[in-house]
């Protein structure tokens, strides 16, 4: 819960929330993290900067406005095609002093290279959930043994069927799952294409689809327009939801990890 | 084929994230500097550590038999996701272990007031509440009996 490292929690640090190249501007009329936000600068260091703005260090950091500014601050860069390297919530360093000569001199390369990568390209991510009732009773439709133990179920008093709901629950988990790959996997076939990366989570009976695409600039309608026809083609089964243009959250590691001979991204 | 352009009409499309969404999508993302290098990071009490449960359990799939249960094959009106994630929030924060995304949000605000001395009102609530968190949310259960009664 508590990240203990150094210094006593008073007075004030460097929120740092990514780093851009050095000729970006510093996102307008977008408030940070920290309660009164402070402005979002930047701080430069030769070919990069980091994105950075005051925190006052007399309350915990992690609200939801915290992780809500975090995310403002990041995705506005990318709405603004400012290639950007997002750093997890919470990175906090003493000062601007340090940021310039423990965290960008060090990187610079790094860093660089990441943004090379990036430059471009801005991350959209789908996520999906199932009109519920639409898709049980389907479900129920197509599988007899479900249907004959919701039944049961339905027959015995509350108490008496805890066992058998929970197998009866199982066994809906097991095929929204089974569901949501088939269509997490349509959902691939027709959107991975339109990116230049992408990332999908494996599906769960509460969320079929949770995909992230790295789309270059220049394909962005061409993306949305092929989600909207997806979202079309499902209409009353399953819901998406595009939010985007974002800063690369689930990119930027690989991207990062790669210039390092780490495993290649897949 | 429909000829005039059409205007994002399935697609859910909203211009800012939410925060359910911002938890989703930031959480355990992004680079983290001080595996890199060592910086004067500053400690700070983080808040944001509990969001991110994510544990699969028998709750879990006693919400999914009662959705099942309280269907009915006949009704061709249709609830939403939404409305669902509605009545589950309002079994707020004491269900540690229901997981999923929707209940992140819930568990935020929690450690919050955790953590400002707030949110200690649990006690009066009955002693199986481990044993049958279906029952906890009110309207959950006023729903089910009115479908019951349109059966």
């Amino acid at each position: 819960m508590t990240d203990t490292d150094s210094p006593a929690p008073d007075g004030s640090a460097c929120y740092v929330y990514g780093v851009v190249p050095a000729e970006a501007h510093a996102p307008r009329g977008v408030e940070g993290v920290g309660d009164p936000p402070s402005p979002v600068a930047l701080v430069r260091h030769r070919q990069v900067a980091a994105v950075v703005s005051e925190i006052d260090l007399g309350r915990p950091l992690g609200t939801p406005g915290d992780l809500l500014a975090h995310s403002r601050v990041l995705d506005s860069l990318a709405a603004h095609r400012t290639a950007v390297l997002p750093f997890r919530f919470g990175a906090l360093v003493r000062d601007r002093e340090s940021v310039t000569a423990e965290l960008l001199a060090p990187q610079q390369e790094r860093f660089l290279a990441g943004l090379g990568d990036l430059a471009g390209h801005a991350q959209f991510s789908v996520r999906g959930s199932y009109r519920q009732d639409r898709v049980l009773r389907a479900i129920v439709d197509e599988r007899p043994d479900i249907a004959r133990l919701r039944d049961q179920v339905a027959a015995l008093p509350e108490d008496a069927a805890r066992l058998q709901r929970i197998q009866l629950g199982e066994l809906v988990s097991q095929e929204l799952t089974t569901l949501g790959a088939q269509d997490a996997e349509l959902l691939m076939r027709t959107l991975a294409p339109l990116a230049a990366r992408a990332s999908s989570a494996d599906a769960t009976a509460d969320r079929p689809v949770n995909a992230s695409f790295l789309v270059p600039h220049s394909g962005w309608q061409e993306f949305e327009r092929a989600a909207e026809e997806l979202a079309a083609d499902w209409d009353g089964w399953l819901e998406l939801r595009l939010l985007g243009p974002l800063a690369p959250y689930d990119f930027a590691s690989q991207v990062v990890d790669v210039q390092e001979g780490g495993p290649p991204w897949d | 084929m429909t000829v005039a352009p059409r205007p994002s009409h399935y697609l859910d499309r909203p211009s800012s994230s939410g925060l359910v969404d911002v938890i989703d999508l930031i959480l355990d993302k992004g680079l983290v500097i001080d595996i890199y290098v060592r910086v004067s990071l500053v400690g700070i009490e983080l808040l944001t550590i509990d969001a991110r449960i994510v544990v699969a359990s028998v709750d879990t799939y006693l919400r999914f038999a009662e959705a099942v249960n309280r269907l009915d094959l006949r009704d061709d009106k249709s609830e939403g996701l939404p409305e669902l994630m509605d009545d589950m929030q309002e079994g707020g924060a004491r269900h540690k272990t229901r997981g999923a995304l929707e209940g992140a949000k819930d568990t935020v605000s929690g450690v919050v007031d955790r953590v400002r001395g707030h949110g200690d009102d649990d006690s009066d609530d009955d002693e199986e509440e481990e044993e049958q968190p279906q029952e906890r949310p009110k309207r959950r259960r006023s729903a089910a009996a009115r479908k019951e009664r349109a059966e």
